[in-house]
């Protein structure tokens, strides 16, 4: 027994001897030597030869909440020839690592958009692995600087106004698409479906966002802007939303549509001379927000019928516009994709074709169960 | 069967979506992954069967001392050296693939020695127990990560940005021919009941081993391999799927907790895979080093009555180890668990024409035990 005992504290005294070798942990940095970038912005600079503007918004830390209950954030902007040259100037103006593993928003200024550098970037963000994939990817208008350091007065401490637009926690909006990194990612690479960023804009004299436009992008290709109400024709048929607004102007009724409940459903036909037939079928159901005259409960089919018409009209636009331009933010290749064996599938040339010569099919059915709460 | 027995089966199959065969099926994706897949199935099944079969009629009983038994000294001496070979390079292929892990992504700044130093001690720590004790071990841990791991995996098939359409469109390659490095990936899943080898020694009563019990793990093992093949398609696309080096981190990297304590599901998910990848590692190194055991008589190192033979191979497993850190790449180490999987898919089956020699011999065995 006394010497089983002996053998336990020798243990004991051996597993303190090896901590004590542990102690020195030269390799790690301590939190407050760490600076955390909140928001990422690239731009397009005036200057060729460094073609790369970034910015980068980064948290200053405090040490209490009461001691700064305003948002306090710090600003790093440097050109550079490549994004990381860029970052690896940047990091010798702050005193800190910088570390991008917080940062949850990546801003790319429009005119860069346009100079059609999607590849570099991208490849920048994927490859760096403390960029997160679940960071959220928008377009920002005039340019990237101006949104990043841009701090509306409804901003709180810690939690930076911006995201809560994508975040479908704050505000939800059926005005605003949300694009993941990892999402934008998978879009850019296949082919069928074409990635759509959501565009931020600034109100200058009330120093607000305006989140409610977005643009459709392929590589090689102009990027397509989408209006407020093509970009809610794209929430509508591909996220899940719950409300939605519609303004119906016909027959000399003018009133708004509230809708509640919408089911939207796309298949792709496609027949033996690569014909491709695009059958969309759209449930609505809601109530009448606001009317200029009267509205009579009686009546609500034939305000159903001209929510139907509207919004039949409405949706044939968005179609005819992005086949058109030959953009397809929805999927409708993919969906082709998923249903057809890959050694009988059209060729990625041959598909988008025949997706611009498609025929374009949209079924609505629209039910408003209600004027409100007066007639 | 016990259930001690469907947790070897499980951790292999769980551990795979950390090791390289995802990376190696979805390099395949367009190329006979799929058809290999379902290949595997059948193949595996057929394998766990027969070799679980074989080691329910001798209960308690190792294959090296049923190699001793039947066989000369000149076959089971290299061949259980081979053995231990085999299981050694095994969990060393994890070991430095999740060592390779926590360096990009958990631990940037820690040397690369000091990451996988720890997980060494803390393995070599464990299988040098006894091999009950190395069930219970089991046991806990499983307990602990799993369910969580589950939750990660409902959280991903529940998640709103999974497309079921790219699922659909990989899965319409299943017309090809399968592809042979895809296949070998995938028979991998199916070696956890392998580990019996030596693990059969818990087993002292008699198990049943029947259709129900291989049914179940054909369902288990089905799900496994759409859950690494698919959810990782589903989350990033087809194409350009093999461009990912570290499919599963992408895919978990893609999922966000809103709610949750840290939302970044990459950090949740690396750290109880941390438990998965010991597990492994110690199952396989624990099979290694008492296969060991039988081929060196560790017994008469001797310094004042102190047993120290059994210490002997762990200089050389931490040796081997650090050494293939510091020297491979991430290609070369692709390559390598390829190259590992592909002899696997020979040798097991040669295993199983083996054990039949030695079930007839064993009846001669026993009868001459009987007279």
């Amino acid at each position: 027994m006394l010497k089983k005992r002996n053998k336990i504290k020798q243990f004991f005294l051996l597993i303190i001897l090896i901590l004590t070798a542990l102690s020195g942990c030269g390799e790690f940095k301590d939190i407050d030597k760490d600076v955390f970038v909140s928001m990422i912005g690239i731009d397009l600079s005036d200057d060729p030869e460094k073609p790369y503007k970034v910015t980068l918004k980064l948290y200053v830390p405090t040490s209490s909440f009461k001691q700064s209950p305003k948002p306090e954030y710090t600003y790093l902007t440097k050109n550079g020839k490549t994004l990381t040259e860029a970052i690896r100037i940047l990091e010798t103006h702050s005193d800190k690592e910088i570390d991008f593993g917080h940062s949850k928003l990546i801003v790319i200024g429009e005119e860069l958009l346009n100079a059609n550098k999607s590849k570099e970037i991208m490849d920048f963000l994927l490859r760096r692995p403390d960029i997160q994939m679940i960071s959220w990817l928008a377009i920002g208008r005039p340019s990237a600087e101006e949104i990043i350091k841009m701090v509306p007065q409804s901003e709180t401490a810690a939690y930076p106004a911006l995201f809560n637009y994508f975040d479908h926690n704050g505000t939800d909006s059926p005005y605003i698409v949300t694009t993941y990194l990892f999402d934008f990612r998978r879009k850019m690479l296949e082919t069928g479906i074409d990635p759509i960023l959501p565009l931020i804009e600034i109100n200058k004299e009330e120093e607000h966002f305006e989140v409610n436009k977005s643009y459709v992008l392929a590589h090689d290709k102009k990027p397509h802007e989408l209006s407020s109400l093509d970009t809610l024709i794209f929430n509508m048929m591909t996220r899940n939303l719950d409300v939605a607004d519609l303004v119906i102007n016909e027959d000399n009724q003018h009133f708004i549509a509230k809708i509640d409940n919408i089911n939207s459903k796309y298949k792709v036909k496609v027949d033996a001379q690569h014909q491709v037939k695009l059958n969309i079928d759209i449930e609505l159901f809601g109530y009448i927000s606001e009317s200029k005259d009267t509205i009579s409960n009686q009546q609500l089919p034939q305000y159903s019928k001209m929510v139907e018409a509207e919004t039949r009209e409405k949706f044939s636009d968005f179609f005819i516009k992005m086949l058109n331009v030959g953009y397809d933010p929805i999927g409708f290749g993919l969906a082709y994709k998923s249903k057809t064996l890959h050694n009988k599938r059209m060729s990625p040339n041959e598909w988008n074709e025949a997706y611009k010569n498609s025929k374009v099919n949209i079924k609505v059915m629209a039910g408003i169960k209600s004027t409100g709460s007066i007639q | 069967m016990s259930r001690y027995y469907y947790y070897l089966v499980l951790i292999n199959m769980i551990a795979n979506v950390i090791a390289s065969v995802p990376a190696i099926l979805l390099h395949f994706h367009d190329d006979g992954a799929v058809s290999a897949m379902i290949v595997s199935v059948v193949a595996g099944s057929t394998l766990v069967f027969f070799f679980t079969r074989f080691f329910t009629h001798f209960p308690g009983m190792t294959l090296p001392e049923l190699l001793q038994k039947t066989t000369a000294k000149w076959f089971y001496n290299p061949f259980i050296l081979v053995l231990a070979i085999t299981w050694f390079i095994a969990g060393m292929i994890t070991l430095i693939t999740y060592t390779f892990l926590l360096i990009r992504y958990l631990t940037p700044e820690m040397p690369i020695i000091q990451i996988s130093l720890t997980i060494l001690l803390a393995v070599i720590l464990g299988c040098l127990m006894k091999t009950d004790r190395v069930f219970y071990t089991i046991e806990i841990i499983l307990l602990l990560t799993v369910p969580l791991i589950i939750l990660i995996f409902i959280k991903a098939y529940t998640n709103e940005n999974l497309r079921w359409e790219f699922v659909k469109e990989a899965a319409l390659y299943f017309n090809q021919f399968p592809n042979l490095n895809a296949f070998s990936a995938c028979f991998f899943l199916y070696l956890g009941s392998a580990n019996l080898i030596i693990f059969n020694r818990f087993f002292k009563n008699k198990q049943n081993f029947g259709v129900k019990q291989i049914t179940l793990i054909v369902a288990i093992s089905i799900m496994t391999l759409f859950t690494t093949y698919f959810i990782p398609i589903g989350f990033n696309g087809v194409e350009g799927i093999e461009k990912l080096v570290y499919p599963w981190i992408t895919t978990s990297d893609s999922l966000r907790m809103k709610f949750s304590l840290i939302e970044r599901v990459l950090f949740i998910f690396l750290l109880f895979y941390l438990g998965i990848a010991f597990l492994s590692i110690l199952i396989h190194w624990h099979v290694s080093i008492e296969l060991l055991k039988y081929v060196f008589n560790f017994e008469k190192f001797k310094f004042k009555g102190f047993k120290f033979g059994v210490f002997l191979p762990i200089p050389f497993y931490i040796g081997v180890s650090l050494y293939f850190v510091r020297q491979l790449n991430e290609y070369q180490l692709f390559r390598l668990s390829g190259i590992f999987y592909n002899i696997l898919i020979i040798f097991f089956p040669m295993m199983l024409i083996l054990f039949f020699f030695i079930k007839r011999r064993m009846k001669n065995v026993k009868k001459a035990e009987q007279n």
